[in-house]
């Protein structure tokens, strides 16, 4: 750097070395500053804030719609609606074993695939199956109907009281 | 240096903190999170409760695959409340939507049920706006780049001031209510029928198409006009037609508001494609429209011969032919005047005219309209009727009464009417023109009018005098050089050539080496050069104006040219009287004689 003919008078010229080091760290913390909130931003956009597929909540109509005793499979909603006297439950139909939807059979699921067999509360009775089904969070929303949650996964045997 | 560094680096951090706050910090997250409190507030059951806590804010969004186009409406991000009935007296946007039997909700043990479930048919399908956008701006289609912002709710900021205040109304979402409501007599599209009854009756389908509808071909088709218009740029097309496009031929029609509103929400509704239609039921309106639609949307007048006269006059002023014409005060200024049309027309021109405008006048730019002939004949037989007693003073106060629409102000033939007629007015200031001509051939043309072309015969409405006194008035103002004695032309009286397919055939031949340039190889006046001349190239396929012309007066224009003209005195480029023999064959042949020639005035 040339000689700036400057550096000898003015204020700041007092301690150039105590100046410089002081910009050195402010320019330091700008930059590792907008680093850390660029890795963070890249973590967390990894994963999207909405995707194109089905609503993961939606409603199931009303309570009235499901009398007591009843088990639907629900094809494109992957959940089997369960009602016992005045509790309404949602199980997951997906297979935990390779994601095949599995039927209702008599002693509870069974999966066409690999023979998968769970009981009425989904628990795996044989086959390759490794986990229990799911059950999803069902809740009353203000309109009157069941709304299911398959973000939202509960303990197996819990049940909304309508 | 380091200055500089540090600074560079400051603002780096601060276009990364600006960047991370507009991604992580959102409006939406806010209006969520303050419905889930206020719910929990009002949360009177343990299950109300339960149906709120736990639930963070997230895009929520409805994906509809049944109304066309898929369509991701992320509406109720924001809109969280609109399915909780708790909501109704709260601020936008938590706030219920509304419920009304008039939209098919019913009410069932206290509670509402919608017809339109917003899980099944989105927002979008009736309202419109941006359904991906999270921000107001976008989502409401503010911004001027979106075509459909919030039907009746959102005006864009570039829509002309004196519209705004019309065009917010929910009776606007009536147009996509129509998109699966097709029926004619549904409750909830009234206005939508009125536009559409209002679309025949002002006669928007002469010049306009919409598939199904109507097959005009003058304006552009709407068949798709409200998809590809804002309801904007709709009501300004019909209230001031020359705002967009300066040389548009579209009249001015005297609706009223509720009238033009009514239109604008019936062409909003043409989008092509209706949501509830099928590929087959679009397959076959296609096969149809026309005649039979519109007359069946009509609804024709059953004319009874008693009252012929007054059931006509209705017709033309119900059915906006004063949008064009001019009769009496009231003048359209596209079309001529029809003030003095009984003493100018015979009632059976009148007739052929209106089932065939271009039988009679070869270019017109009027459109077939569909009515029925009984219509036609009472329309007719009213027009006819027109006789009025024109008070003419003197003949600068003719001229301005009779020719001065078309002929204009300074004689010049830019008349206000001008640019909408076919063959365009003759220019009475060119002298070459002018005086070229016998003064007897300038009266005729005053006297009976020149066929095929707008120039009617004022023959009933002015006697000789009259003429002769007009003519001297144009002399004195317009042409303002005085007559020569006009040297006599050797000119045969009739064709010396007999009609033959072969002296045709060398005409043609002869026609397109050496007329075409400018008359068009189809001699219908649209030859290359013809955009480059004033008056324009005579359309030669114009068979009453053909028909009205005799041999001697063609074989003058050809042989000796037409002064004031491009026309050429062909007698200087070798063409001898039998070479203009075939050509005047060729001419004839391409204009039979057809009954049209009837209405030709001979008297």
């Amino acid at each position: 750097m040339g000689v700036n003919p400057r550096r000898d008078s003015g204020a700041a010229a007092a301690d150039p070395v105590q100046r410089r080091r002081m910009l050195a760290w402010l320019s330091s913390v700008g930059l590792f500053g907008s680093a850390v909130l660029s890795a963070f931003s890249n973590f967390v956009f990894i994963k999207p804030r909405a995707t194109y597929g089905t609503p993961q909540r939606f409603s199931i109509g009303k309570p009235d719609d499901y009398p007591a005793g009843t088990r639907i499979a629900m094809e494109a909603r992957r959940i089997c609606v369960v009602r016992e006297g005045d509790k309404i439950a949602a199980i997951s139909t997906t297979c935990t074993h390779l994601g095949c939807i599995v039927g209702l059979s008599e002693t509870g699921f069974a999966c066409p695939c690999h023979g998968s067999r769970f009981d009425t509360d989904g628990h795996v009775t044989g086959g390759p199956a490794p986990r229990a089904l799911p059950w999803y969070q069902v809740t009353l929303a203000p309109n009157g109907e069941i709304e299911v949650d398959k973000d939202a996964e509960v303990e197996p045997g819990s049940y909304l009281s309508v | 240096m380091q200055l500089a560094l540090a600074i560079g680096s400051f603002v780096i951090l601060l276009v990364h903190g600006v960047v991370f706050y507009n991604q992580f910090f959102h409006d939406w997250e806010r209006y969520q999170t303050a419905y889930f409190d206020q719910a929990r507030g009002l949360a009177k059951t343990d299950a109300e409760r339960a149906a709120v806590t736990g639930r963070s804010a997230r895009i929520e969004q409805v994906i509809v695959t049944n109304f066309g186009e898929k369509r991701v409406d992320r509406c109720l991000t924001c809109h969280t409340a609109v399915d909780d009935p708790r909501f109704t007296q709260h601020a936008h946007p938590t706030k219920t939507h509304p419920y009304s039997e008039a939209l098919g909700d019913v009410r069932r043990n206290g509670q509402w049920e919608r017809r339109h479930k917003f899980a099944d048919f989105g927002c979008t399908v009736c309202h419109d706006g941006q359904g991906r956008g999270l921000q107001e701006h976008y989502s409401h289609g503010e911004d001027h780049f979106w075509p459909d912002p919030l039907l009746g709710f959102v005006t864009q900021a570039g829509w002309r001031a004196d519209y705004t205040p019309h065009l917010k109304g929910t009776v606007y979402m009536e147009a996509n209510c129509a998109q699966c409501h097709t029926e004619e007599n549904f409750p909830g599209t009234a206005t939508v029928q009125q536009g559409r009854e209002l679309f025949f009756k002002s006669n928007c389908y002469g010049c306009h198409r919409i598939e199904g509808m109507s097959d005009g071909t003058l304006g552009p088709d709407l068949s798709d006009g409200g998809k590809k218009f804002k309801l904007d740029y709709l009501w300004e097309a019909i209230d001031d037609p020359r705002a967009n496009l300066a040389t548009s031929v579209m009249p001015k029609f005297n609706l009223t508001t509720e009238e033009t509103r009514a239109l604008v929400i019936f062409l909003k509704s043409r989008k092509g494609k209706n949501l509830s239609e099928t590929e087959i039921q679009r397959y076959r309106l296609k096969l149809t429209g026309g005649a039979e639609l519109v007359q069946a949307a009509i609804r024709p007048v059953t004319i009874t011969p008693a009252a012929m006269l007054e059931q006509g006059k209705d017709l033309v002023r119900d059915r906006a032919c004063l949008a064009c014409h001019k009769l009496g005060d009231e003048d359209g200024g596209i079309a001529p005047d029809l003030t003095y049309e009984g003493l100018l027309k015979e009632e059976d021109w009148l007739f052929a005219h209106f089932r065939n405008p271009r039988s009679t006048v070869a270019d017109s730019i009027m459109p077939a309209f569909r009515f029925t002939d009984d219509e036609f004949r009472a329309m007719s037989a009213y027009l006819a009727s027109l006789r009025p007693a024109p008070r003419l003073a003197s003949a600068a106060e003719t001229y301005r009464a009779l020719c001065e629409r078309c002929h204009g102000e300074k004689g010049d033939g830019h008349g206000t009417i001008a640019i909408y007629l076919d063959p365009y007015p003759r220019d009475l200031t060119k002298a070459g023109f002018m005086n070229s001509k016998p003064v007897e051939r300038l009266a005729g043309s005053i006297r009976d009018g020149v066929p095929g072309t707008s120039m009617p015969g004022w023959g009933r409405l002015l006697d000789d005098a009259q003429i002769n006194g007009l003519l001297d008035h144009i002399q004195t103002e317009f042409t303002r050089q005085p007559r020569r004695e006009l040297k006599a032309r050797k000119v045969p009286d009739a064709n010396p050539v007999a009609m033959s397919a072969e002296s045709a055939a060398r005409g043609e031949a002869m026609f397109v080496r050496r007329c075409g340039g400018c008359h068009g190889r189809k001699a219908d006046g649209k030859g290359p050069n013809s955009l480059d001349i004033l008056p324009r190239p005579r359309n030669l396929r114009n068979a009453p104006f053909v028909h009205s012309t005799n041999d001697a007066r063609m074989f003058d224009a050809i042989l000796y040219g037409v002064q004031g003209t491009a026309m050429p005195p062909w007698i200087d480029y070798g063409l001898s009287v039998n070479d203009v023999g075939d050509l005047v064959n060729f001419i004839r042949s391409l204009n039979p004689e057809q009954k049209e020639s009837q209405y030709a005035r001979t008297d």
